[in-house]
């Protein structure tokens, strides 16, 4: 039997294409990646298909790409050497819901519309990051380690234990779902770590490399009862910074961020563009957004101690601040983000990032707060060599553990169908990635032509982590192409 | 055969004459007890030798000197921080060369990006000193203060503090660990500079193989240098009262204090943990075992058993506190909140505030080991899980019931479930189980409990810390993943290709029972037959 009798004969034919026209829209994504198209595309349903797709794949040297959104923005689901896309869409179980331990279940093909709505009828959320789109993938989204916008959790990261399938083809659950029998055991998939290493951070920034993630255990937290949303307009964004190293320790806020008039302008505008370009205008050059939340009791005086603790911090020392319920020019703008904050981006809705000009490249790298304004100099400055006008690029800066750290993000907007104007944001991207670096940027996911640039910094990490996959994909079938592999 | 002279001058000439010994006076104090965690067992008595000879480097570079000219000579090496883990620490085949990082502790503290980044020979008590002066704080693990915080973080790394904190694994940011052959492998924010304040990748995160659950005790390089999180704290100064060894830490209940509730049941006792999870509050919540207070009045071990020989099956089956730790980490008003939900939520379930000391004697200031471990001479803790509530609150029970069978020669403990209390607000639960012995009893049984939980968790299908080198790889390996052991091993094939890294860890367990005939009947698993004997 050939191997697309065997791929054909695990999913049903239903589920397996070489349609040349299906197969193409696995070509390409919201990046500038160059296209590629797998040789078939199959969609298994279960682990255990995942598993008889993969061995197949292996015995035979066939690049398998996993692939569980429908929407992309870096690259690394596009087939750079041909092979099997391994599309996870049907995998959208939501096994369970767990109140008492606050979890969830679920598979890898489970969008964000779906998750979001059905904790919701539990009185549950998933903290989440900045607009993810309604139909991306939750398990990607966590294991890539986008970063939520809420940051007062001291345990950081959400995910729990989770099942792969390896490259050789077995399945494999890692932490507490290790045990005999799981789900129906005493364990119940919180802990990720272990058995014997942590796998799982195998798995972490791997862009699918490394395996297949078939489910994962992910914590939800409930819903705030009540939520008090706050603005403050930011001309100097070294005082904001500032400000923000005072309170996040204190365990102010749900929800925190920084986004610059641009990328606020390009999330609040209904009507395109010319919301978009009023907004812009008018708009500070950066806005705190901070949201102080009451929780399950007394929700009334939880959001009094922080509001009196800001109302304190504020009179005694940044009196320069001006942090209120309302944005100056923008009435009922606090009933508008709560939303955009806690559910995913509309699938009916082009997304923000592409809304502007048809696409988007974005540079993000992790940093110490104190340098984000730095960066943004010098990023500009960048831009501005580069010809790209600097009041066009969309700046995010998302604090991280109480402001111990964050992620400052540059989005260089551009028309896909320019291939000049393609090329040149490319060259700039490529640019501000290399200059970041030498002043200290972390770059944690090394997408496309950031990969080569990261791993030619860190020669010590690469040989080790070139050893490692050699250990779980001896035949390199997983996502070939990507990373250093 | 000893380390040949040649070899021990060219380690003279890497850390000088004064910094590497092979005096068999020097060596002895290397050796694993007396007093210490698993003292007596029959895994030290079997699997434990003193040192070839005794290494004290004090960088980064002289220890991958150190390593690389061990992986050249075939010359077996064994990191040693503080040493707490008792035998599993020391060498298990003869004529190792013990490395001891006890001479690399510096220390820098961040205060404003929450962190320290340390040497593996630092310990716990002056970063907790130092953090909280400057508004932070760490949790230190039950092996006390004066255990190494690295060898902590990749061993195990939790207590009641982790209600809030969460995993050790979380807290773990630039990293530098010699590789088993001598390569230096920089992880997190080190991988790419020279700052260490961020913890993971780039790309796939190779922090996976510091450790699992639990540690992986030396079998996979060695640790030279971390950068720990540390976690804001509240603003006031606990101050040290007390003359040693009764030492606490006068707390300024204003922002931080605990309160014991007694409660009627045990499910109030777990109702109690779950609520005030899902309401975020707290910094500690636990369950108190009644052995604990035993502890914690007795002055001596004669007193002790006085005060635990009074017990019975009925005064435990009827004791049952929630002892809560409250922190004003944003103002006193939040501490009071916090303190108005708690008793919210205890009075329905009929939770009475009990007088409590406005002092910590144990947890935040240096954990307690010193006050677990003597009471009976020996002293384990047998397994300790963090899986979820569902599983900490019922796991203690099995072990309780296996317990009996032990017991003599495992100290009375009238059917005592264990330890369980929350962590990561509710998300996680813990569950520990500790053991006591008098080391001068035939202490085979003691042996044979430790692989028979093994066998009861695989049973019931609970998750434990008894994998990996804890106990025969090949018993619980098949039974978790599956065939987690196969994957451990190919990355220790891959890393490790002459097993020079602290052999024959994470087979060592396996070689014990291998070697020690008392195990043999309990041997009904498969294993290969290349074990070491």
């Amino acid at each position: 039997m050939d191997v697309k009798s065997k791929l054909s004969g695990v999913v049903g034919a239903e589920h397996f294409s070489e349609d040349p026209n299906q197969l193409q829209a696995y070509a390409t994504d919201f990046s500038y990646t160059a296209p590629g198209a797998p040789a078939y595309v199959v969609k298994p349903a279960t682990s255990e298909e995942v598993s008889q797709i993969v061995n197949i794949c292996n015995e035979n040297r066939i690049p398998v790409v996993p692939c569980s959104s429908k929407v992309h923005f870096f690259g690394a689901s596009i087939a750079k050497e041909g092979g099997v896309v391994l599309d996870m869409s049907r995998m959208d179980h939501i096994f369970e819901i767990d109140p008492e331990n606050r979890r969830v279940r679920f598979e890898a093909g489970v969008s964000w519309e779906t998750m979001t709505r059905a904790l919701e009828k539990e009185g549950f959320r998933v903290i989440m990051p900045l607009t993810p789109p309604a139909q991306r993938s939750v398990l990607t989204d966590f294991m890539e380690r986008e970063e939520p916008t809420n940051q007062v959790y001291d345990y950081g990261e959400p995910l729990q234990a989770m099942e792969v399938v390896w490259p050789t083809g077995e399945i494999f659950r890692m932490g507490s779902a290790s045990v005999n029998g799981y789900p129906e055991s005493m364990a119940k998939g919180g802990n990720p770590s272990g058995p014997g290493l942590d796998f799982y951070r195998f798995f972490q920034c791997a862009q699918g490399t490394m395996g297949v993630v078939t489910w994962t255990n992910l914590k939800i937290e409930s819903i705030p009862k009540k939520d008090k949303v706050l603005f403050a307009p930011i001309h100097d964004l070294n005082y904001a910074v500032d400000f923000l190293y005072r309170i996040l320790p204190r365990r102010i806020g749900q929800e925190v961020l920084l986004l610059n008039n641009v990328d606020l302008a390009a999330i609040l505008a209904e009507d395109w563009p010319g919301d978009f370009e009023k907004f812009k205008a008018s708009l500070p050059p950066w806005t705190l957004i901070l949201v102080v939340s009451g929780l399950l009791r007394r929700p009334e005086e939880k959001i009094a101690y922080e509001m009196n603790f800001l109302t304190q911090v504020l009179k005694n020392e940044f009196q320069d601040l001006t942090l209120g319920e309302n944005l100056p020019g923008f009435p009922g703008l606090r009933n508008q983000i709560l939303p955009i904050l806690r559910r995913p981006w509309p699938a009916d809705k082009p997304h923000w990032r592409t809304r502007v000009k048809g696409a988007s490249q974005s540079l993000f790298f992790h940093t110490r707060p104190q340098l984000a304004g730095q960066f943004v100099d010098l990023v500009q400055a960048v831009a501005y060599e580069h010809g790209y006008p600097v009041s066009d690029m969309g700046m995010y800066i998302q604090p991280i553990e109480h402001n111990r750290a964050c992620r400052p993000e540059f989005t260089l907007f551009y028309d896909p169908k320019d291939p000049e104007e393609t090329a040149a944001v490319r060259d700039l991207y490529c640019d501000l990635a290399k200059t970041c670096l030498s002043e200290g940027a972390v770059f944690t996911r090394p997408y496309g032509d950031l990969a080569p640039i990261v791993y030619e910094k860190a020669a010590s990490y690469v040989a080790h982590l070139k050893r490692l996959k050699k250990v779980f994909d001896p035949n390199n079938i997983m996502n070939p192409g990507n990373l250093c592999f | 055969m000893a380390i040949p002279k040649e070899i021990y001058k060219v380690f003279e000439s890497i850390v000088g004459p004064k910094y590497v010994s092979d005096d068999p006076v020097i060596c002895e104090a290397y050796r694993s007890g007396p007093g210490g965690y698993e003292d007596g067992l029959g895994y030290e008595r079997v699997m434990t030798t003193i040192p070839g000879a005794v290494i004290m480097p004090k960088t980064t570079q002289e220890v991958q000197r150190i390593v690389k000219v061990c992986y050249r000579k075939d010359i077996p090496y064994v990191p040693y921080s503080t040493g707490f883990y008792g035998p599993r620490s020391h060498p298990h085949v003869e004529d190792a060369l013990l490395i001891d990082l006890k001479r690399m502790n510096d220390f820098i503290l961040d205060e404003k990006h929450f962190y320290v980044e340390v040497g593996p020979g630092m310990v716990y008590s002056p970063i907790q000193e130092e953090c909280m002066k400057h508004g932070a704080y760490v949790v230190i693990g039950g092996g006390g203060a004066q255990a190494s915080a690295i060898a902590n973080l990749i061993g195990d790394g939790w207590s009641p503090l982790s209600h809030r904190i969460g995993l050790p694994h979380r807290r773990i940011l630039g990293t530098e660990v010699v590789m088993p052959d001598g390569e230096l492998l920089k992880t997190g924010s080190l991988a790419t500079g020279e700052d260490p304040f961020w913890g993971e990748g780039p790309g796939p995160d190779l922090r996976g193989l510091l450790r699992g659950y639990t540690g992986l005790r030396g079998c996979l390089g060695i640790v030279t240098r971390m950068a720990i999180k540390t976690l804001p704290f509240q603003p006031e100064r606990l101050e040290p009262t007390g003359i040693s060894p009764n030492t606490a830490l006068a707390l300024p209940e204003n922002r931080i204090k605990w309160i014991n509730f007694t409660v009627p049941s045990k499910e109030a006792q777990v109702q109690a943990m779950k609520e005030i999870g899902h309401a975020e509050i707290g910094g500690a919540v636990t369950k108190v075992p009644l052995f604990w207070r035993a502890i914690a009045k007795a002055e001596c071990k004669e007193e002790f058993w006085d005060i635990w020989g009074k017990e019975t099956p009925e005064s435990i089956a009827n004791f049952f506190i929630v002892r809560v730790l409250l922190i004003g980490f944003t103002s006193e008003e939040q501490m009071a909140y916090d303190e108005k939900v708690l008793m919210d939520i205890m009075e329905p379930l009929g939770g009475v505030a009990r007088r409590t000391k406005p002092s910590d004697e144990s947890w935040i200031k240096n954990a307690d080991s010193a006050g677990m471990w003597l009471m009976c001479g020996g002293y384990v803790s047998v397994d300790y899980v963090i899986e979820t509530l569902s599983q900490s609150t019922e796991h203690g029970s099995s072990y309780a019931e296996l317990k009996k069978k032990y017991t003599p020669p495992l100290m009375p403990d009238y059917g005592d479930p264990g330890w369980f209390q929350s962590f990561e607000l509710g998300h996680q639960g813990y569950s520990e189980f500790l053991i006591y012995w008098d080391p001068d009893d035939d202490t085979h049984p003691v042996d044979q409990f430790y692989v028979d939980t093994s066998k009861m968790n695989i049973k019931n299908r609970y998750y434990t810390s008894l994998l990996g080198p804890h106990q025969p790889l090949y018993l619980t390996g098949p039974k978790y993943g599956p065939n987690y052991h196969e994957f451990l091993l190919k990355v220790k094939d891959e890393f490790d290709p002459k097993w020079m890294s602290h052999p024959p860890v994470p087979l060592a367990h396996d070689v014990f029972v291998e070697r020690s005939p008392w195990m043999h009947p309990m041997k009904d698993w498969e294993s290969p037959g290349d074990l070491p004997k």
